[in-house]
């Protein structure tokens, strides 16, 4: 065989591998709710991962793939979780329509931060994500009478969705909400893997790599930094519109640096240089602090202590590890 | 030619044995088999949500050993119904989010029969609309936002703790009365400040006083600023409605500025865990105690405070006897309908009378059917450094103000409706 045709099997043999993990990710996804009562889980547990999977996945757009570090983009899921619950509350019973306009608050405040900070680099640039976001947090602690302040919104529920004849019981019927929300995370993770996939998404990995050399070979840096931090909102805000969903309620805390820090340590623990990493650190993250909260006060104790150790042995973190455990 | 291992393409006979496994692996069982109890043999489970971890962590303790104490009581006793008590504790963290999704860890997975949380009354709150929506009854200990029992009461949520007008009714006058009508507020921006400085703010200007308020986060530890703003002011009273470990630095960083010697304290919570924690010259001032271990003469009082000193090695503060209150009141509940569904408990426990051992304290203790809040009494008086000989004993009854008379049904806007 020659190494031409050597070179092709391996091609088509990584292709296979691909597809086999993607096939299991999703069946392992689509089949939560049936596992993760042998396990210890709970359906709302599993919907709280992909919510929150979602959002650090997003995040990561900014994080992994462009090599830009935001820790205030917790931000733009409160303003996506407010949204939500402020159509919701005030304007109109609709679930799609609160989805739509958690995306939207989110995003375009998102992409009016971005053009503002696009050019700060480094710790100047985390600095400023931060300092936005306490921007936003004040503003949904303070105006009481829209938001409700500390105490949050309430008084809203997601509601059904009507597909023509069916109707979809996403209020009553837990079951019913996981399969919408893995719905929506798989068309918005869909879309963030075709951008990753295409020009644009190559042109962030080569900033990513060596904004030096890319700014040479032509490339608008701060304009792509700019549109990933745009799209990274849009994104993240649509995991906030779910949170609202999920929790039939808003917040400041979800507009809070403590739960910036939270997302960041998702993309960690999981790997950021991979794809799915983000998921599985939420995965990692959600079920420890659901178990080990249960049986005892001290649990932060021992999240810091899990993430030390993923940083200190697994840097790459837990997918990082096992893809390179593969390749050697 | 490169000799390599067999293509890893994926052939029709990899399908194959890839699928044989699944289905192995899907007839083969990898947890401990499921036996089916007897209902005799499954516990009665109660759900107990409060933030172990944050600012407000000294109280919530205080609540679940409580409530613990409760359970064992209950259980050496013979159980409910037959059934043995359990008692599941979760940590809101001090935050909204978390608290809602452990209520619905603790109805979905656990199924408990009964919830409850939290002192954080934003949590209370939210958790209380997740109880609502299942359709569980929901007890709150130690949330004292007035809307919880006000104007979004529901039929399956009852409260032991006073509504924070009960509290501010209660000790206003005494204040006035005792060091004048001019007032400075330190308040945490959130249900429990705003709904308690209104309460406050109403008392005072109908009796002709005057005020400066600020607004402080719940988790406020440098009051630095706010305490030059309020010596500036000159009132005669600092009014600390700051809770759990705020309202600790508050007072620390009252004593070192030397306010101590320029005006009164008062306010209306002042609680055990947080007297304990501060200086000499901070243990001062009029203030509420929504229940308090000192009682002589009444009734099966000495026995749990004894019980939870000996047990907990702290003082018996209000705080425990909101977690006791909670569980027996189920417990009571329970026994006079031979029933756990939520609807049945609620029936019963609105216009329930607390039996002595229960209510701990003198007078009738009950859940006043209008808003399903416990109506005990409402202890006022001064806060005093403790005498060498006891510790613990650093508080002084004034007055016992019946709690349905510092806030009257009237006045609650509570419309409370059962389902059909």
């Amino acid at each position: 065989m020659s190494v031409t045709a050597a070179g092709a099997v391996d091609t088509a043999r990584s292709a296979d591998r691909r597809w086999l993990v993607l096939a299991a990710i999703w069946l392992v996804l689509i089949a939560a709710p049936l596992w993760m009562p042998l396990i210890g889980g709970y359906t709302s547990l599993g919907t709280r991962i992909l919510v929150l999977g979602l959002a650090a996945t997003a995040l990561n757009f900014l994080i992994g793939f462009t090599g830009v570090v935001s820790f205030g983009h917790a931000a733009y899921f409160g303003l996506g979780v407010y949204g939500a619950g402020l159509v919701l509350r005030y304007l109109a019973p609709s679930t799609p329509l609160a989805i739509v306009a958690g995306i939207l608050l989110g995003g375009v405040i998102g992409t009016i931060v971005g053009a503002l900070i696009a050019r700060q680099r480094g710790i100047y640039f985390a600095m400023v994500t931060i300092a936005f976001e306490q921007i936003f947090y004040y503003i949904g602690y303070k105006w009481d009478a829209v938001t409700g302040g500390f105490d949050g919104l309430r008084g809203f529920q997601r509601q059904p969705i009507h597909l023509g004849a069916f109707v979809l019981d996403i209020q009553k019927n837990d079951l019913a909400f996981y399969y919408f929300v893995l719905f929506i995370f798989a068309l918005v993770v869909g879309l963030m893997g075709f951008l990753l996939r295409s020009p644009f998404g190559r042109t962030l990995l080569a900033i990513r790599e060596n904004e030096r050399r890319a700014r040479f070979l032509g490339i608008s840096v701060n304009r792509h930094i700019w549109l990933a931090f745009s799209i990274s909102s849009f994104l993240i805000a649509a995991a906030g519109a779910l949170y609202a969903l999920l929790n039939d309620f808003a917040d400041p805390s979800s507009l809070y640096f403590d739960l910036s820090g939270d997302l960041v340590i998702m993309a960690v623990l999981g790997g950021i240089r991979n794809f799915w990493g983000p998921l599985l650190g939420a995965a990692v993250f959600e079920v420890l602090q659901d178990y080990i909260s249960s049986q005892t006060v001290n649990w932060l104790f021992f999240i810091g202590l899990v993430f030390v150790i993923v940083v200190m042995f697994f840097p790459r973190g837990l997918l990082g590890f096992f893809h390179r455990r593969r390749q050697t | 030619m490169v000799h390599g291992k067999p293509s890893g393409r994926l052939g029709r006979r990899r399908v194959l044995k890839l699928g044989a496994a699944l289905g192995a692996a899907g007839t083969v069982q990898v947890t401990s088999p499921f036996i089916v109890k007897a209902l005799g043999e499954q516990p009665i489970k109660f759900g107990f949500i409060d933030p172990l971890t944050g600012s407000l962590s000294l109280l919530a303790v205080s609540e679940v050993q409580g409530a613990r104490y409760a359970i064992e009581e209950i259980n050496s006793k013979g159980g409910i119904l037959g059934r043995q008590a359990e008692l599941l504790v979760e940590d809101s963290a001090n935050d909204v989010g978390t608290g809602v999704e452990k209520i619905r860890k603790l109805i979905d997975k656990d199924q408990v029969n009964v919830t409850y949380g939290d002192v954080n009354s934003a949590i209370a709150y939210a958790v209380s609309q997740v109880a609502t929506q299942k359709g569980i009854l929901h007890i709150v200990p130690g949330g004292h936002t007035d809307p919880i029992t006000g104007k979004d009461c529901a039929w399956n949520v009852f409260r032991v703790c006073n509504t924070t007008a009960m509290d501010a009714n209660a000790i206003s006058s005494l204040l006035m009365k005792k060091f004048g009508k001019r007032w400075y507020f330190l308040t945490p921006d959130y249900a429990y400040g705003h709904t308690l400085q209104a309460a406050f703010i109403k008392n005072l200007t109908a009796a002709g006083g005057t005020y400066e308020a600020e607004l402080l986060p719940i988790a406020a530890s440098d009051f630095s600023a706010s305490l030059i703003k309020a010596r500036a002011f000159k009132p005669d009273v600092l009014l600390n409605n700051m809770g759990g470990l705020a309202q600790i630095d508050c007072m620390k960083q009252y004593v070192q500025f030397g306010l101590d010697k320029e005006m009164a304290l008062g306010g209306a919570l002042y609680e055990c865990e947080e007297v304990v924690a501060v200086p000499t010259a901070a243990q001062a001032g009029w203030w509420v105690m929504e229940w308090w271990w000192d009682q002589p003469g009444v009734p099966h009082v000495k026995a749990f405070a004894d019980a939870i000193v000996a047990k907990y090695k702290k003082p018996c503060s209000a705080r425990h006897w909101f977690g006791y209150v909670g569980i027996q009141s189920a417990r009571l509940a329970m026994e006079q309908t031979k029933s756990l569904k939520a609807i049945d408990l609620a029936h019963a426990l609105a216009g329930m009378e607390l039996p002595p051992e229960v209510a701990l304290q003198p007078g009738k203790v009950y859940y006043r059917a209008g808003d399903h809040e416990l109506m005990p009494n409402v202890f006022t008086g001064e806060v005093h450094p403790p005498a060498a000989s006891d510790p613990y004993n650093f508080f002084k009854v004034a007055e016992l103000v019946p709690a349905d008379r510092a806030d009257p049904l009237a006045s609650t806007g509570c419309h409370m409706t059962f389902p059909s």
